[in-house]
């Protein structure tokens, strides 16, 4: 059982001419980085626009009551906001692959285009490397490119009152360049696995999202100021995902079995 | 070492049998019919066969792989036409074919020549760049069994490869399964139709969990001979008489028309002279030969019994 890279290869490259036309899976996976974008910049934005009303100084003090009265209330919910953003826009890495992994592998099933795949040379842990693959590659590329155009966004909505740059600051960086990967491999992970057992691609993605909700459930928690999440809080949490990470893997390989997966759908 | 060997193979899904103490060889570059009605198991036994599904007990050797333990091996050398095409529907019929030679780790310059004379050979030929999504049924079981022979194997397994083409398509397959036959392939073929496994096989095994009976299509009819028997009036009054004699089973009757099936044919005068001594006028008795299916639906009867 020699691991053949071109064969997992070969899943990469079908699996990734299947998405590119799938108008539909498109249209749904450009929803999510589409707000996560959007909603932070319109926040900033008004902000920056309304940097002397009263409600931003009350709405500030409430979050830190040491606030300085020379510090701009403004640039102190913006830091904030940016912040707190982080962590929600890690939900991006994780959905994205769910998204697209339960479709590849559940989506083998209910059309029955499984069996003829495994009728061929091709092995469990190819095949898993490379639906793998398929679903992280877009997941990072997405929040990469995202990534890029949330700074630009906020850069240019931020300017006239912080005069400079704010984003890339070192959170987001570290967050996007290492965590975020970790979560798509963690989305990737749970999804593959689910869809090993079940046969229809819409249960899977259900599924794996109200697996992955307590992951969420944590960067929602730090929204809400109940956790003090800094650069250490990530690099934990990176730390944990990767090792759930390498638990997924080898599971799934294992799922994958030829004999479960042909008699299990019938 | 080539060719298939199996051997008391059996199959439970929990406690339901699929498939039990199946025993047979088939020849290399022979075309062998796996023939029984729905549920026999003989997508099962495919399966196995082709390393999917792991049997409950005894061992089948395909080309000199142990389909239980040396999948990967096996599937270098087999080719499987599945039940249902299972083709990617956004796909091209192009990319889906190149899929299956990335699969098999092809040089797919050296395998699109032979992949495009199956392509041209079905009719499929300029229609590679059209998305499977849009094809006919016919056209869809058309590229599968060209999507199965990507990798020029030497063992062919075809799961019911005529299910759902009209006559003319059926008749085009039937042609290539003949052709593959002619240029030395080991076929098997699962099929419960009948005539179909009567054209292409050589030899047959009529399966329903068990083997029933398996044998040259040959002499499987003759185990299938009759007698038709022209009498004056109701055939109906002699029928009890004739079932009454040692060797003629099963006799039928209509009108005037009486077909007595016949162990050996050599038992033929004898049934003239019974129903000649019970008082019948015997205008014709012509030998007949059952068709396969006839023997076929017997067996199963017989086993249902
Ligand atoms: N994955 C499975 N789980 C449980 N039972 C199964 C499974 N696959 C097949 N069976 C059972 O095994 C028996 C044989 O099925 P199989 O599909 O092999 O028959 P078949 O001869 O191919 O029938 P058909 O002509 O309808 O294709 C049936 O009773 C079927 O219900
Ligand atoms: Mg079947």
């Amino acid at each position: 059982m020699a691991f053949r890279p071109r064969r997992a290869l070969a899943v990469f490259w079908k699996d990734f001419l299947d998405l590119r036309k799938n108008v539909g899976l498109l249209v749904s996976m450009a929803v999510l980085p589409a707000v996560m974008v959007l909603v932070p910049i319109v926040v900033v934005w008004t902000y920056v626009n309304t940097p002397n009303s009263a409600d931003l100084r009350s709405v500030a003090q409430f979050y830190d009551p040491t606030l300085p009265l020379g510090a701009s209330a403004a640039r102190f919910l913006i830091d904030k906001t940016l912040t707190d953003w982080f962590g929600l826009f890690l939900v991006m890495p994780v959905f994205v692959p769910i998204l697209i992994a339960s479709q590849s592998v559940a989506g083998e099933k209910e059309r029955r285009t499984l069996e003829p795949l495994l009728a061929s040379p091709v092995t469990a842990a190819e095949l898993v490397a490379g639906k793998s693959l398929a679903a992280l590659v877009p997941a990072v590329v997405i929040t990469w490119v995202a990534f890029i155009v949330f700074c630009v966004g906020v850069d240019i909505v931020a300017w006239p009152l912080v005069q400079g740059p704010l984003m890339p600051n070192a959170l987001w960086t570290f967050g996007v360049l290492v965590i975020a990967p970790l979560f798509a491999f963690f989305g990737n992970g749970v999804a593959v696995l689910i869809s090993a057992r079940v046969s229809e691609a819409r249960m899977a993605q259900q599924i794996s999202a109200l697996v992955v909700l307590p992951l969420v459930g944590m960067v929602g928690g730090q929204v809400a100021g109940v956790l003090k999440a800094g650069l250490g809080f990530y690099a934990l949490q990176g730390a944990v995902v990767l090792v759930l990470d390498a638990v997924l893997l080898v599971a799934s390989i294992r799922l994958l079995d030829r004999e479960r997966l042909i008699s299990r759908w019938g | 070492m080539s060719g298939i060997d199996v051997r008391g193979l059996g199959k439970r899904f929990g406690d339901r049998v699929a498939v039990e103490g199946l025993t047979f060889h088939v020849r290399p570059g022979e075309v062998f019919g796996l023939l029984g009605p729905n549920g026999a198991g003989k997508t099962t036994t495919v399966r196995m066969l082709t390393g999917l599904l792991s049997p409950s007990e005894g061992e089948a050797v395909v080309w000199g792989h142990r389909a239980d333990r040396d999948g990967e091996g096996l599937r270098k050398v087999v080719g499987l036409l599945t039940e249902q095409p299972g083709l990617y529907e956004r796909l091209t019929a192009r990319e889906n074919l190149r899929f299956f030679m990335k699969l098999h780790e092809l040089d797919e310059a050296k395998a699109w020549p032979r992949t495009q004379h199956y392509l041209e050979r079905f009719g499929l030929g300029g229609r590679e760049e059209e998305p499977v999504g849009g094809f006919s049924k016919g056209m869809r079981q058309k590229l599968a069994i060209v999507r199965t022979l990507v990798h020029d194997p030497r063992v062919i397994f075809l799961d019911e490869p005529t299910s759902g083409l009209d006559p003319e398509s059926a008749r085009t397959v039937r042609d290539a399964v003949a052709e593959l036959a002619s240029e030395g392939r080991t076929i098997v073929l699962c099929s419960h139709n009948l005539s179909e496994v009567e054209r292409l096989c050589e030899r047959v095994a009529v399966v329903k969990k068990r083997l029933l009976l398996m044998g040259p299509v040959r002499e499987l009819r003759r185990s299938g001979q009759a007698l038709d028997v022209r009498v004056d009036g109701e055939a109906e009054r002699f029928r009890n008489v004739l079932a009454a004699l040692p060797f003629a089973p099963n006799v039928l009757a209509e009108g005037m028309r009486l077909r007595v099936m016949l162990e050996d044919e050599a038992h033929a005068p004898d049934v003239l002279a019974c129903l000649v001594g019970a008082g019948a006028r015997v205008h014709s008795a012509v030998p007949a030969q059952r068709p396969l299916e006839e023997v076929y639906l017997d067996l199963l009867r017989e086993e249902g019994a």
